[in-house]
């Protein structure tokens, strides 16, 4: 299996400081995307990378390259970071700031319809309800709560939990095969 | 697709999901968390929806990245990266510049500007100094005090950590009201400190389970 991701971060896991380097240079840019998509704030996702880059490297000998592919792996550890911070954040914060990065939603999803790789996911996300595809796109993608979630698609808050817990089993059933 | 409830296993698989998704609210979230820690099964139903999700990844545009690297490296590895006093004046300069500062990272440690007998090891601050520790040694104990901001909320405790490199996290107590003295040495250069968000009482399982809500890295001018 070629992962060049998968081999920096082992080599990161050995103390190896010039694949650190490496791995800055070809991770920082898609990381630094989810970040700022999540996180909307360009300073507070810079800060957020530092500390993503500190986390990699101190739990670098935790990755396992059976479990998954390296480039998953550092999206899993940015998003939960960035997710961590937007919910600690005071409400009110959470949905207009002052300085936000308009959000590309549409335009991410029609190009990533385009893309053989993610063409089964888009086939799932097709069996689901358009209203509930989405709900479950946009927590991805931008770090939705179900707070806002309810809000965004008016729905009472048990509703929309249980909308997304069914619609997840039932993505999980149409991907699994 | 039925209204029957789920199974235990569904709703298990379920919650997983959620986490992944990142739908939860802080405190849920902070209970996924912990359990992630404590039961393998848990983890690898987290994994394998992170796998699941993959194909979403394509959805993240990627943007040109500051030159943060230099700034990493200095905190990482604190002593080769950093020329002699050039590295300790940049500090200096940083804490001068107090807006630099909270727009970069809640990261200070400048102990030429305190007494000796009282050094400076590491503030934890948020990003705009609404909530900041400071951490200074005071003989053979470490001393905590809240220099901005309020304790955490009735029910809530704030939770202080010490983390060697490449190690797991060891606690040094809990954040009240009033400021914390801990008989502990003073950690060496470039360990981490960092302050989670745990239940009243702290944490039961004795790793940190909440939101980790401030860092900062142990730097010794000194």
């Amino acid at each position: 299996m070629d992962d060049p991701v998968a081999n920096l971060i082992a080599k990161c896991a050995a103390q190896d400081r010039a694949a650190f380097r490496t791995l800055y240079r070809d991770s920082s840019a898609k990381l630094m995307g989810v970040l700022l998509r999540i996180l909307k704030e360009r300073a507070e996702a810079e800060d957020a990378l530092q500390e993503l880059y500190t986390r990699v490297w101190l739990r670098a000998g935790r990755y396992d390259p059976a479990k998954g592919r390296g480039m998953t792996w550092l999206i899993a550890i940015a998003r939960n970071l960035a997710i961590d911070r937007l919910r600690a954040r005071p409400v009110a914060s959470s949905d207009d700031g002052l300085d936000t990065v308009p959000d590309s939603t549409p335009r991410a999803e029609t190009r990533l319809i385009a893309m053989g790789e993610a063409r089964r996911m888009s086939d799932c996300f097709a069996t689901l309800e358009p209203d509930r595809a989405e709900a479950v796109r946009g927590a991805y993608l931008t770090g939705l709560s179900y707070i806002e979630l309810a809000a965004r698609h008016a729905v009472p808050l048990n509703t929309m939990r249980t909308w997304l817990r069914r619609s997840l089993l039932k993505l999980k059933e149409c991907l699994d095969q | 697709m039925t209204d029957a409830p789920l199974t235990p296993f569904e709703a298990d698989d379920a919650l997983a999901a959620e986490y992944v998704l990142g739908v939860q609210d802080l405190a849920e979230r902070s209970a996924a968390e912990a359990r992630l820690r404590r039961d393998p099964i848990f983890a690898a139903l987290v994994s394998e929806w992170e796998t699941r999700f993959e194909g979403l990844n394509h959805g993240f545009d990627a943007v040109p990245a500051p030159t943060l690297l230099p700034a990493i490296e200095a905190r990482l590895f604190p002593k080769t990266s950093r020329p002699g006093s050039a590295g300790a004046r940049f500090g200096l300069l940083r804490w001068l510049t107090g807006a630099a500062l909270a727009a970069s990272l809640a990261i200070v440690a400048v102990a030429t500007f305190v007494p000796p007998q009282s050094p400076l090891l590491a503030v934890l601050a948020t990003p705009d100094a609404d909530l900041s520790y400071e951490v200074r040694q005071t003989g053979d104990a470490l001393q905590i005090t809240r220099v901005a901001g309020t304790a955490a909320p009735t029910g809530e405790v704030h939770q202080l950590w010490v983390i060697a490199p490449g190690a797991s996290p060891v606690s040094l107590g809990l954040l009240a009201e009033g400021p914390l003295v801990v008989t502990y040495p003073a950690p060496p250069q470039g360990w981490l400190m960092a302050v989670s968000v745990e239940p009243a009482g702290g944490s039961p399982s004795g790793l940190p389970t909440g939101p980790v809500i401030l860092t900062a890295f142990v730097a010794s001018d000194a």
